[in-house]
């Protein structure tokens, strides 16, 4: 019992990084229908910046976080105004299938080499906000990053659904997505949701770095796995339920470390994988997609 | 595109039967097309001369590995220039290709050659049978679907003994045997760009078929092509098959060259440099493919200032490009020479006298 209930645990912990990221990409995929593949890569920045100016710039921890964040925003209202503002506010550019994926692919590129560059190859972690001995019951054992961990990922989703849901705001904002023309034209800036909330997630994915950061340590190459992961649980998530990609995250990081504990600690991920893509081979109508962004 | 692939595919009115422009004289015209034989081999003569002028150097063996990656690129070129199909699988193909080399002449004893035609039939059963399933979803969920391939197939390769875990498998024989070292890259190199070459000219033959119209109608309007009677289901398999295939042909000769296979051949790193190579140089272009192959893989082997900083060039070429000229370099070399060649036709126009326009204009009518 108590092995399984360390696995859930374990579990709950690694699927609220799955579904944090999930939640990000479902968010702003449904104002824009693009997908945010440099998510991943914010909250490696934040991770590693915050612990790159606390150790090497001598700032404390608090004004290390701000300063972190203030970089991310500041980088995400840039890449918006010089690339997205171009592609997708005067028309120039790639669209369809090809601007879904690539804009922000072409992002976590360049923020991978920056983050090189800068930091080097070493492995950071921020320091711990919640500092002390895992919590222990018997047997069972819990980090306490870990606790601050799911609870982050738990708010964070339950906010971002409520905001879509019920605000005049976050219905605006799905407007935006689901008929970008038609939203203009009731007099809803798309461009303006689509900055903010850009922005907003590559905060909350730097954040979730900083605090899940002393639990596993990022190096700069961690953001692309971890985008891809959220990818995954958005895509089962319609990519546009921030709510539902949350809890698809928490179930495939309890199935990834009950496979792990019962089946193969070596091919745990190997038997996950090869699950989700039958899903969704055989079914792919549990994405609940439809036809491709026009 | 061409008048022959037009005439193929039907949509054009067809003339009456027994003249010089009937339906059988046009398929005489369709079969002597002469443009993708020609274009294969200028590209293996060329790919030949410039690796035999390199004589097994450094540079040579670099150039020659960029060569393998473009007979993946090609097919890349079909499958997401011209039909649009996003699916990240090209890796596991080109690390099926690699290991099925590996595996085949290691273990089993076959030489290069049976090895390299196994590992063909190999690509298109398994192609067959994923594309078969996998086509059947949307275009994101195909997408979602085959991005998670590179995922565990790389995983698998990495904890199998049998495929050699991380350190994967040495000793693959090169595919062709020299007196020497430099001798066997040279050899080994020429045979690429020969497959280099037929990868070309059987991705230009079906870019100028008809079938080619039919990928570039699915490609603007599913719905549209659909009701033209166009099986979406079979050109997506067909799309998704071919440049499988191709993609194994390259690893198999990737690892043939390399002499050694190993996980990172199939990680979504590998994915996302084949990717790359596509989009800078253009994903509408053949040309630009195998160029786009050939010059990233020597920066990415360098080791100047550009390999260090790789990821930031890529990123914001890549960004460029999408923004600028989507259709990449190539594309926007198309159109420079088409602006190029605009001006010197008004030139000319300005200097040639009136009257001679004219009689040229009705004597063309």
């Amino acid at each position: 019992m108590s092995q399984f209930l360390n696995l859930l645990v374990a579990g709950l912990t690694s699927g609220a990084i799955y579904g944090i990221f999930g939640a990000c990409l479902a968010v702003w995929f449904r104002v824009c229908n693009i997908l945010n593949l440099a998510v991943g890569d914010f909250a490696m920045f934040g991770a590693i910046g915050t612990a790159w100016l606390v150790q090497n710039a001598g700032l404390p921890f608090i004004a290390g976080i701000a300063v972190a964040l203030a970089g991310i925003g500041l980088t995400a209202w840039l890449f918006d105004w010089v690339v997205l503002h171009q592609a997708f506010d005067r028309g120039r550019g790639a669209h369809g299938i090809v601007g879904v994926f690539f804009y922000t692919f072409g992002l976590s590129l360049v923020l991978e080499g920056v983050a090189r560059a800068w930091f080097g190859t070493d492995a950071w972690g921020a320091p711990v906000i919640w500092s002390g001995p895992a919590l222990s019951v018997l047997d069972f054992h819990v980090q306490r990053a870990g606790i601050l961990v799911i609870a982050l990922a738990v708010v964070s989703g339950l906010a971002l659904w409520a905001y879509l849901r019920f605000t005049v705001s976050g219905r605006a904002a799905s407007a935006c997505g689901e008929s970008r023309f038609g939203s203009r034209i009731v007099g809803i800036d798309s461009a303006k949701f689509r900055r903010r909330i850009f922005i907003a997630t590559a905060l909350l994915a730097a954040l979730f770095g900083i605090v899940e950061s002393p639990l596993s340590g990022y190096t700069y190459a961690s953001g692309p796995a971890i985008s891809l992961i959220g990818t995954v649980a958005a895509g089962f998530a319609s990519f546009r339920r921030p709510g539902r990609a949350v809890a698809i995250g928490l179930t495939i990081g309890v199935a990834e470390s009950m496979l792990g504990g019962y089946v193969s600690s070596n091919y745990n991920d190997v038997l996950l994988y090869a699950i989700l893509f039958c899903i969704i081979i055989f079914r792919p109508e549990v994405l609940g997609l439809g036809a491709e962004p026009a | 595109m061409t008048e022959p692939a037009a005439a193929e595919s039907g949509t054009l009115p067809g003339p009456a039967p027994g003249s010089p422009e009937s339906p059988a004289a046009v398929h005489q015209v369709r079969r002597r097309d002469p443009v993708p034989l020609g274009a294969g081999v200028c590209v293996a003569g060329v790919g030949a001369l410039v690796l035999a002028a390199m004589n097994g150097s450094y540079l040579g063996l670099t150039v020659t590995t960029g060569v393998c990656f473009a007979i993946v690129t090609v097919g890349m070129v079909l499958q997401l220039g011209y039909s649009r199909q996003l699916a990240f699988s090209q890796s596991v193909f080109m690390g099926l290709g690699a290991y099925g080399m590996g595996v085949l002449e290691t273990k089993y004893g076959f030489s290069s050659l049976e090895s390299l035609l196994a590992v063909i039939g190999l690509a298109l059963v398994t192609s067959l049978l994923i594309g078969a399933v996998v086509t059947r979803a949307p275009g994101l969920a195909l997408a979602l679907a085959t991005l998670l391939m590179p995922l565990f197939i790389y995983q698998l390769a990495t904890y199998s003994n049998w495929l050699g875990s991380f350190a994967g498998i040495n000793g693959v024989l090169p595919l062709v045997t020299g007196a020497d070292y430099t001798t066997t890259l040279v050899l080994s190199g020429i045979v690429c760009a020969v497959l280099l070459g037929i990868a070309t000219a059987i991705v230009f033959r079906v870019i100028r078929s008809g079938v080619g119209l039919q990928l570039m109608a699915m490609a603007a309007d599913e719905r549209l092509a659909e009701s033209l009677g166009i099986s979406l289901r079979q050109r997506r398999l067909e799309v998704f098959v071919l440049p499988s295939v191709l993609a194994a042909v390259g690893g198999a000769a990737i690892a043939s060259v390399q002499g050694i296979v190993t996980p990172d051949l199939l990680s979504e790193t590998s994915e996302i440099t084949l990717l790359l190579m596509v989009f800078v140089a253009g994903r509408r272009s053949i040309v630009g493919a195998i160029v786009g192959a050939v010059v990233i893989e020597y920066l990415t082997t360098s080791t100047s200032f550009i390999s260090t900083n790789l990821g930031i060039i890529e990123g914001i070429a890549l960004l460029v490009i999408l923004i600028v000229e989507p259709d990449g370099v190539a594309g926007a070399i198309d159109r420079l020479l088409g602006r190029r060649t605009d001006q010197w036709a008004a030139k000319l126009r300005s200097r040639v006298p009136a009257g001679l326009l004219a009689r040229g204009g009705s004597g063309g009518a």
